[in-house]
């Protein structure tokens, strides 16, 4: 828990078709990448980004969807609080030393956007 | 090796149609999470932090090359190139997509494997000292009992929704290569009083929040019987139990809450019910499942055969190997080799596509197509002639993995760690990979050195057991490491003692190599092992190592 800044956090989940770790954006779409994630900075936001992701988990697009707090810089660029999120959001860390590694994964093309109203 | 008959091999199809069944639906969304994670479970698929992974059976860590070609594809076609093998002698993979579980599991059946019972409160992978059937020391192969009991458990009804997850250890050598004492139920195969074979009962052991060590309940227990007296020590556990509290649900509270004599008898009353009913164990059954692990056909070897060429040059590299990675083989003129997945700085249990299929090549060559997967995280060849352990050596070499180092510093457990798991709240594998950089000069001066290290409190890397343990911690959101002394998971077993306060990512290491140089220091001379010198001088030296400069 950061006590000198107001807490922000995003909204994440694991993709259901290969467990990927995906980021609500602004458009509504599940990304593997933390730029242009939602930030909530009120309880309000928050509400409302736990509730979008209790959704998309009924949809089926997502699985257990859940707020990461976020450091925020002054250029505003995110970094989880936790190391247990740095290390979800970074990918493991040992990869290079794995023997025979064939590839890192390219980053999935962007889904098709996922409304609410196009449930 | 066991072979599937006839109903092995369609209830295993069966399940793999249901399962796919089940993604279809998933993928569909006509099933929820909720409805499908236990049904993901029971079929050995996990999601994990960045991916799903499924985790693989392998009944007593017993591996034809076959099925070690066969995990080797699927770790190239479906995973990223690498399988890890675990703690549990079982391998898993941890990039698999759902779509493609099916057809997994559907490569697996067709070489006689499956993710069943690889999770859940079930009975799970029974695991064998990886030795059997090879090492001189044993009175029988425990693994036809292990094969017994996979049969009985597989899918009992009464068995599937246990209080919590049931792990059973199977092994027949004084020297306790299988840690029994830290199993749910461990199994110690003797020669009995009336000359026939019959087991030591260990209830009640295990990691995890509460280390306990397992409490011998029966120390005569006849063959016939194994069956009808492990439905009751699961009848009463199933009933007593505590299904209020996931963490003190495993049998080890419940014989620890209510003692080890009023359990076992609580267990004789059930057992003396149902001893003489349909679970006896007929002498002919005993015996056909015994021909499937038959010995292979040893040849004797000619008259003063030897692993070293009387006439080649020294090669210090070799001769540190076969100290190190071979042990004393129940047949003259052969050996059990031990390949080591530790490289240095490398990643404990990893072992890429290409490793899996040498090894396949070197078992169907030199060790009449056997592989084993200890709980070491490491693979044995259990049958090569003394004859072939040059060309074995040098095949190592090649594919990088004939470092010399079983047993030593090097040779540490670690599990998945926050790298992969979603239950970890600290990294293993890189603090492993710190600590074999830092030891491997001296690994040979060390001498026998256990160390295991666990991301979380689950302890899945054995740290309880480890001569030094350690366990990753979350503390203030960061990374932070305990250290753990003097635990055994041999016939020695012991538990563990915490050093004091922890340490950062950086720290821990730097604190191994002070215990290591304090031993070192301290020991009587090199054949005093680290786990009898600590034994003779207790914690307070290496405390005093650890922390003296900053009192």
């Amino acid at each position: 828990m950061s006590k000198s800044a107001p807490t922000i956090s995003v909204l994440t989940a694991n993709r259901l078709s290969d467990g990927a770790v995906v980021f609500l954006d602004f458009d509504g779409v599940w990304v593997e990448s933390l730029r242009g994630a939602v930030v909530a900075r009120t309880p309000d936001e928050t509400r409302a980004l736990e509730s979008r992701g209790a959704f998309d988990a009924a949809r089926n697009v997502i699985v257990e969807p859940y707020l990461v707090e976020m450091h925020e810089s002054a250029d505003g660029s995110l970094t989880p609080v936790r190391f247990r999120e740095r290390v979800r959001l970074g990918g493991p860390s040992i990869l290079d030393d794995v023997p025979g590694y064939v590839e890192t994964p390219k980053p999935a093309p962007r889904a098709e956007p996922v409304h609410a109203e196009a449930a | 090796m066991y072979r599937y008959d006839e109903f092995d091999a369609e209830f295993v199809r069966q399940r793999v149609a249901q399962f796919r069944d089940q993604v279809e639906r998933r993928l569909k969304g006509e099933l929820t999470e909720e409805e499908f994670r236990p049904l993901r479970l029971m079929n050995g698929l996990y999601l994990q932090l960045h991916a799903y992974m499924l985790r693989i059976a392998v009944p007593y860590g017993t591996l034809s090359s076959r099925q070690m070609r066969k995990l080797a594809h699927i770790a190239r076609v479906y995973d990223r190139g690498t399988g890890h093998f675990t703690t549990r002698q079982n391998l898993q993979f941890n990039w698999p997509k759902l779509g493609d579980i099916p057809d997994i599991l559907a490569e697996l059946a067709e070489v006689e494997m499956h993710a069943i019972q690889t999770s859940g409160n079930c009975i799970r992978n029974v695991t064998a000292d990886h030795f059997a059937g090879a090492t001189a020391e044993e009175v029988a192969d425990p693994r036809p009992y292990a094969e017994i009991i996979r049969q009985w458990s597989s899918l009992h009804p009464e068995f599937s929704f246990l209080p919590r997850k049931f792990k059973v250890a199977v092994t027949a050598a004084p020297h306790d290569r299988a840690a029994i004492q830290v199993h749910d139920i461990g199994l110690h195969l003797k020669r009995l009083a009336d000359g026939g074979l019959g087991f030591a009962v260990w209830v009640g052991g295990g990691q995890g929040r509460t280390p306990l060590l397992a409490k011998k309940i029966r120390d005569d227990l006849p063959e016939a019987d194994l069956l009808s007296y492990l439905e009751a020590v699961l009848r009463i556990y199933n009933l007593h139990g505590r299904r209020d509290n996931k963490y003190k649900a495993r049998i080890k509270i419940l014989v620890h809450e209510i003692g080890a004599e009023p359990f076992a008898a609580q267990v004789e009353e059930e057992w003396q019910r149902i001893r003489d009913g349909a679970l006896k164990l007929p002498e002919d059954e005993i015996k056909r499942i015994d021909a499937y692990f038959a010995p292979p056909a040893f040849v004797a070897p000619p008259a003063g055969a030897s692993a070293r060429s009387p006439l080649g040059e020294p090669d210090p590299a070799f001769e540190r190997w076969i100290m190190r990675n071979t042990h004393a083989h129940r047949q003259r003129g052969y050996a059990i080799v031990t390949i080591s997945l530790k490289p240095i700085g490398g990643i404990p249990g990893d072992a890429s596509a290409a490793q899996m299929d040498a090894v396949a090549d070197l078992a169907e060559r030199y060790s009449f197509d056997e592989v084993r997967v200890t709980h070491e995280q490491n693979l044995v060849l259990p049958h090569v002639r003394l004859a072939d352990l040059r060309a074995v050596y040098d095949a190592l070499v090649e594919i990088e993995l004939a470092e010399a180092n079983a047993g030593l510093a090097t040779d540490i457990i670690a599990c998945p760690g926050l790298d992969y798991c979603a239950l970890a709240n600290a990294r293993s594998i890189p603090i492993a990979q710190r600590i074999s950089e830092r030891l491997a000069a001296r690994q040979n001066l060390i001498g026998e050195l256990k160390i295991k290290i666990s991301g979380c409190i689950n302890a899945c890397g054995h740290h309880h057991v480890g001569h030094i343990g350690i366990l990753g911690v979350e503390k203030r959101g960061e990374e932070h490491y305990q250290l753990l002394l003097g635990g055994s998971g041999a016939e020695d077993a012991a538990l563990a003692a915490i050093t004091g306060p922890g340490f950062g990512p950086d720290g821990i290491v730097d604190a191994v190599e002070k215990v290591v140089d304090t031993y070192l220091k301290l020991r009587s001379g090199p054949q005093e092992a680290f786990l009898s010198a600590y034994g003779r001088l207790g914690s307070a030296p290496f405390k005093e190592a650890l922390y003296a400069a900053a009192a």
